[in-house]
């Protein structure tokens, strides 16, 4: 796989209208459509095979890649309170899906339970069901251990383990046996490093200890300990709200070089950000999913009351 | 009375207080005081009590020794050409004659005249002393109390005045605390300084021979006393490490079930269980050592010893058939015992400190429980178990009960569990309860071995607690 830190020129004029010069890079101009991750990927737009969501309460535009991930009618109760109702929602496959919304509005919690994180969580329950690949993830025969080997997550704040920059990356073909030598483990390393576009910085001291990088190093090391496993979808949960500006244009172009490979899920309090980077975008609000849509159209053309007060700020 | 001096006392106080208070405000009208009334009372109540009780206490301090003189002063020749420890039971009587007890011992003419009369006096005496020190300490505080009264301004700063009252205050309590740790170092080093001149400090530090009965006839056998600690400090180590192959592992692994596994409510009635198990008093762990745990390992044993004898390891099983009661196995075990809550409470503590953050990335990860116990709690709570072990080593090397009780008296230089060994608290609590002549090389050695207890200990948790604070800091 050939690795790029920046965008290259084909790929800018591959994308079709962007232009950072004309226009500000908002999500709207990197449809699917016409993204070369797309037309690589090679998949024809599966619409027929989402099932149609049928919660009349959601304003919905059906999305327009393959499905990965389906969701039917989500709950989840935290000790007896709702925190989440009946959410269904659809997220494409190499595409960036952001859910925003204001705080307290579900959106994290949506997000957990992708990888069935709320089973760590004491007295959390799920009912509805969610679909990867047309399999049930909530189904007993799913092993949750497996399922978050495919399904990789970043948090809000970097948690690097407190060992070396090598050993963080290492940690999950570890555990997953996905490598059986040194030489391959080092190969994984490097790659998984470079993917996430810190190679360069962290080359020659591999054995230093992850807590000596700064914050946006961190949070791309954390990106790269979740590569490293090869995961189909990645779910980040406001990974760049404890980041400066610099550190977070950063992240951002890594993850829009990541969804040619991914499937991206990300949280975000940024509606700005929002727009930079999805193609997809879901608001969230009191619980509730309010609407979901291409993140052109969400911006420019809400279609709901709500959607239009929260992104001109007006509440949130 | 001084109870009636003390309740006086606070009467003035809080009159002082509400006066104080009371004049701040009315003086305050019209200015624009610097503190508020309330300061001021604080003020003035400072100043009545705080002379007042220093009164009180140099009372009662001085009124001993100041009535032992004024009563020697008019005593009569008969009285006082007596021997110096007749002459203090003499006093003693006459004191009990005053209030109205019968005297100890019958007195001869002279002296049996003077009873009643010295009698009298010493109760005069006393009561002046008494009324004497209630009166001083009641116009000590009037002084104060008019002293304050004069600086009740608008522009006084009763603000600042109050509060370098409170931080001298709460400066002598922590230094009291801090002198009382120097003078108990101090004792020690003075004695065992002592110590050092009657046995060479090499010898002490490196003999391997104990015995500190001295001879007191020349033929004694056995009585030669020596000093040589190495068989103590060995005996100690054996039974710490005995005591630390319990504690932590199972303390550890208690801990990694409390802070990882358990659910809430199994948590909620564990953890207080394991608190109460701290709780519970040395001695009583030495009951059970001695009365229930070292019978049973000296059966165990002796059952194999008997059942081995005249088999092919028939001397294995000579020996195992012997073993007594008394060994350093029972005293270890059973400390180990008393140290698993310890080793627990504190690892659970240190596990809990571990951001979740890290848990949630290793589960993100696909990590399984035990994985994330394994490779990413443990290495980061790595330094502070450290620190938790090393605080429970110096509590193993300290404890004093249940080795006294479990762990005997004979001093072997040996690392076999079976045997019987001593420790260095235990020797040092045979040598100081009882009658002791506390100038013989024997008694002084205690102090020898406390002040080489006290450093190791000392270094042990200075370590310790580097290591724990070096990890704290980590996460902050």
């Amino acid at each position: 796989m050939k690795f790029r830190i920046f965008r290259s020129a084909e790929d800018q004029t591959g994308a079709g209208p962007v232009d950072p010069t004309e226009t500000p890079r908002m999500g709207g101009q990197v449809l699917p459509e016409v993204t070369p991750s797309k037309a690589r990927a090679g998949a024809e737009p599966r619409l027929e095979d989402a099932t149609p969501v049928s919660n009349a309460t959601v304003v919905d535009s059906p999305p327009v890649g393959p499905i990965k991930i389906a969701a039917r009618d989500v709950s989840v109760f935290y000790e007896g309170k709702q925190a989440l109702y009946d959410v269904s929602l659809d997220i494409p496959d190499k595409t960036v899906t952001a859910l925003i919304g204001p705080s307290g509005c579900g959106k994290s919690t949506f997000l957990r339970t992708m990888n069935r994180m709320n089973d760590t969580i004491a007295g959390a329950k799920v009912t509805g069901r969610i679909a990867m690949d047309d399999e049930d993830i909530n189904d007993r025969s799913i092993d949750p251990v497996l399922l978050r080997a495919r399904v990789g997550m970043v948090f809000q704040r970097p948690n690097p383990f407190p060992k070396s920059i090598y050993e963080n990356v290492a940690y999950g073909p570890k555990i997953h046996g996905l490598v059986s030598s040194k030489a391959e483990m080092d190969d994984v390393v490097e790659k998984a490093l470079k993917r996430a576009g810190l190679w360069e910085e962290v080359a020659d001291r591999l054995q230093s200890s992850a807590m000596g990088l700064s914050g946006g190093q961190q949070q791309r090391l954390v990106i790269a300990r979740a590569i490293a496993v090869n995961p189909e979808v990645i779910l980040m949960d406001e990974p760049c709200s404890a980041l400066d500006p610099i550190a977070t244009a950063r992240i951002e172009e890594l993850i829009d070089e990541l969804r040619e490979r991914f499937c991206i899920v990300i949280v975000t309090h940024s509606m700005a950000q929002a727009a930079r980077v999805s193609q997809r975008t879901a608001f969230f609000h009191m619980g509730r999913l309010v609407e979901t849509g291409d993140t052109e159209d969400i911006f420019q053309n809400p279609r709901e009351r709500r959607t239009l007060d929260y992104i001109t700020g007006r509440f949130g | 009375m001084i109870w009636i001096y003390l309740l006086i006392l606070i009467a003035l106080s809080a009159a002082a207080f509400l006066g104080g208070r009371e004049l701040a405000r009315r003086r305050a009208i019209g200015a624009k005081p610097h503190s508020r009334p309330g300061q001021h009372g604080a003020y003035a109540l400072i100043w009545v009590a705080a002379p007042a009780l220093l009164v009180l206490i140099l009372a009662s301090v001085f009124s001993a020794p100041l009535q032992r003189q004024l009563t020697a002063v008019g005593t009569p020749d008969a009285v006082a050409a007596l021997e110096h420890f007749r002459r203090d039971a003499f006093f003693a009587d006459a004191h009990r004659v005053g209030r109205g007890e019968p005297a100890l011992q019958i007195w001869e003419r002279p002296l049996a005249e003077h009873l009643p009369v010295e009698a009298r006096r010493m109760v005069r005496i006393e009561r002046t002393l008494s009324w004497g020190g209630g009166i001083a300490a009641i116009l000590a505080a009037i002084l104060g109390g008019l002293f304050a009264l004069t600086q009740i301004k608008p522009q006084t700063r009763a603000r600042n005045r109050v509060e370098g009252w409170i931080y001298g205050a709460l400066f002598v309590c922590s230094a009291i605390a801090v002198l009382t740790t120097l003078g108990i170092i101090a004792s020690l080093a003075f004695d065992s300084f002592r110590f050092f001149q009657k046995v060479p400090i090499l010898d002490f530090l490196f003999g391997t021979q104990w015995s500190p009965q001295i001879a007191i006839r020349a033929d004694q056998v056995g009585s030669s006393g020596a000093f040589g600690a190495v068989p103590l400090f060995a005996g100690t180590l054996l039974i710490m490490v005995i005591a630390m192959c319990v504690a932590a592992p199972i303390g550890l692994f208690s801990a990694i079930y409390l802070s990882e596994y358990a659910g809430r409510t199994t948590r909620a009635v564990i953890k207080p269980l394991l608190e109460i198990l701290a709780g519970v008093p040395t001695v009583v762990y030495g009951f059970f050592a001695a009365l229930t745990v070292g019978p049973l390992l000296r059966v165990f044993f002796n059952e194999i010893g008997l059942f081995l004898i005249g088999g092919p390891l028939d001397g294995l099983g000579q020996y195992l058939a012997l073993v007594q009661n008394q060994m350093a196995l029972t005293a270890g075990a059973v400390m180990g015992i008393m140290l698993i809550p310890f080793v627990s409470s504190l690892s659970d503590d240190i596990l809990n400190a571990v951001p979740q953050s890290l848990r949630d990335g290793s589960f993100a990860m696909g990590a399984t429980k035990s994985e994330t116990v394994k490779r990413v709690l443990l290495p980061a709570a790595l330094p502070g178990i450290a620190g938790a072990l090393l605080l429970a080593v110096s509590r193993a090397i300290g404890e004093t009960m249940i080795v006294t009780m479990a762990a005997g008296l004979a001093a072997n230089l040996t690392f076999n569990p079976l045997d019987t060994v001593t420790t260095v608290t235990v020797q040092i609590v045979t040598l100081l309860t009882g009658d002791q002549e506390f100038n013989s090389a024997k008694t002084l050695s205690a102090f020898g071995l406390g002040l080489t207890l006290f450093l190791v200990t000392l270094v042990l948790n200075i370590i310790a607690h580097r290591i724990v604070q070096t990890y704290r800091e980590q996460y902050d």
